[in-house]
């Protein structure tokens, strides 16, 4: 599903990943962890083709990033469910509208947009607050209307940047849980985190970055 | 037709969240449109005037010294054989000769040496419901000569000619103004856009990042430029029109004479103006959205 052969990537002349090789599996559940300033931010964004690697081929669904642009990476999009370390959220519009958002570029038909977009609100606790706007949430609760939005389009990967960095240990758990349904779905998931606590209880893949160079 | 909805509520919804930045410029691509529309509309005026004088154009036929009763006669006929001719009146030496000496007024002296009459008698020949082309006057003009006892036939071409020079000059003049006004409502639409794209670089960013097209970004922008460029239009035209309502000017007089009657512009003028602001609103729309994506 993800695949990474000698990705290399420089900022200037600093190293934000060095000759990274990693194959993720359809339907795997990995978590990327290490220090702030490793590397995570960064390898997320090159599966999603925000960034261009400086050296190496990344291939997501078989389809070569170095070598696709303007619709079919929009296309791509579509299909990968993104939450960003800092939500990206549209301020000036309503938690139901930001999470309606990523299925409406996809034209889908506004009804099945709005039964989507409720589910995925009441699976991250936010029927109450669907027609809040990002600045009235608490910054857990913005995080989770960046979440819904990433599910929305049943993704076949999602990749989450921190997805809990400001959630408290229920919701965090809730969260997980709900990764872990999509993951059971079929949707590739990785999740990057420092959160220690959540890879201490678990069975999944970690993959170790420090100073970009990545430790299974 | 969903998506089609969607971009023209963010369209309004952009326009009415930035009111002020879209009524500056709607108002001064109004102004420009509006003068552009007056300039149409003078120029109409004058098109026709100059057709309707074209219309009224007439000639003389000068007949020659001794023509007897049926060569004037087969002149009257011949005349009114070209189509659309009309015999206005036939002038007698005598009365041409009185004529000329009311023109003299005070100096009509100068005739007093006269031992005979000079003036030649002459048919006056009018046009109705034609057009005529110097061309076609120069035609009849020939054909005229050739009859007996016709010494010359004589047309206002110095008149027909400038005419034609002040229509020529007055459709460059237009040109060149109406030119740089686009170019105004150009800049307008473009900086506006830009202003408007400046303020949602973020939700521009945060679409493409969900996976939004080029165009599904860039439509609402180019709808906000379309929309500008019709009410822009729509407004100008009104004002245009509330002012020539309002002035009442129907015939414009020269010497207590009617010179030309002033209309308003018709239905093909008005969709001109309008499809004008939509072209140079959606032009300047892309043009500023260029600058963002490459396309």
């Amino acid at each position: 599903m993800i695949q990474l052969f000698r990705v290399s990537k420089y900022f200037g002349v600093i190293a934000a990943l060095k000759d990274a090789t990693i194959r993720i599996r359809k339907g795997e559940f990995v978590f990327v962890t290490g220090p702030s300033g490793a590397g995570k931010t960064t390898l997320l964004r090159l599966m999603f083709g925000a960034e261009k690697p400086t050296e190496g081929q990344i291939l997501i669904n078989g389809i070569n990033l170095g070598r696709v642009g303007g619709s079919r990476l929009d296309f791509l999009r579509r299909q990968i469910g993104f939450v960003f370390q800092d939500f990206k959220l549209l301020h000036r519009r309503t938690v139901l509208q930001n999470v309606a958002l990523a299925s409406e570029v996809g034209g889908e038909k506004w009804t099945t947009t709005r039964k989507k977009t409720h589910q995925l609100l009441r699976a991250v606790g936010l029927t109450a607050k669907e027609h809040a706007y990002p600045l009235e949430l608490s910054g857990g609760e913005q995080q989770r209307v960046a979440i819904a939005r990433a599910m929305v389009n049943d993704p076949l990967i999602l990749l989450a940047d921190e997805p809990t960095g400001n959630l408290d240990p229920e919701i965090t758990r809730d969260i997980m849980i709900l990764f872990r349904s999509i993951n059971l779905r079929g949707t590739t998931v990785v999740v990057a985190t420092h959160n220690k606590e959540l890879l201490r209880n678990t069975d999944q893949r970690v993959l170790f970055l420090q100073n970009g160079m990545i430790h299974e | 037709m969903r998506l089609w909805l969607y971009y023209f509520k963010h369209a309004f919804e952009s326009i009415l969240g930035n009111r002020l930045i879209y009524f500056i410029s709607t108002g001064t691509i109004s102004i420009s449109l509006l003068l552009f529309a007056a300039f149409v509309l003078i120029s109409a005026n004058f098109n026709n005037w100059a057709k309707s004088w074209e219309k009224s154009l007439s000639l003389s036929v000068y007949l020659e010294n001794g023509t007897d009763a049926q060569e004037k006669d087969e002149i009257a006929k011949a005349i009114e054989r070209v189509d659309g001719a009309e015999i206005k009146a036939f002038i007698s030496k005598e009365k041409a000769l009185k004529d000329l000496a009311e023109t003299l007024g005070s100096q009509v002296g100068l005739l007093e040496g006269l031992t005979k009459n000079p003036l030649p008698a002459s048919y006056e020949v009018i046009f109705r419901n034609r057009e005529l082309s110097r061309e076609e006057l120069k035609n009849i003009k020939k054909s005229l000569e050739k009859v007996k006892g016709v010494d010359e036939v004589q047309y206002s071409e110095q008149w027909l000619e400038r005419i034609e020079g002040f229509i020529y000059f007055s459709r460059i003049l237009g040109l060149i103004v109406g030119g740089l006004l686009c170019l105004a409502v150009l800049f307008i639409v473009t900086n506006t856009i830009k202003l408007a794209i400046y303020a949602r670089r973020e939700e521009i960013e945060i679409c493409k990042l969900v996976g939004a097209t080029d165009w599904f970004v860039k439509i609402p922008f180019l709808l906000e430029g379309a929309i500008q460029g019709i009410f822009g239009a729509l407004i100008a035209l009104s004002v245009l029109f509330f002012s020539y309502s309002m002035f009442r000017v129907r015939t414009i007089q020269l010497f207590g004479l009617p010179v030309m009657d002033v209309t308003f512009l018709n239905a093909g003028q008005y969709v001109l103006v309008v499809f004008l602001g939509l072209t140079l609103g959606l032009l300047g729309s892309f043009v500023a959205i260029g600058r963002f994506f490459k396309f």
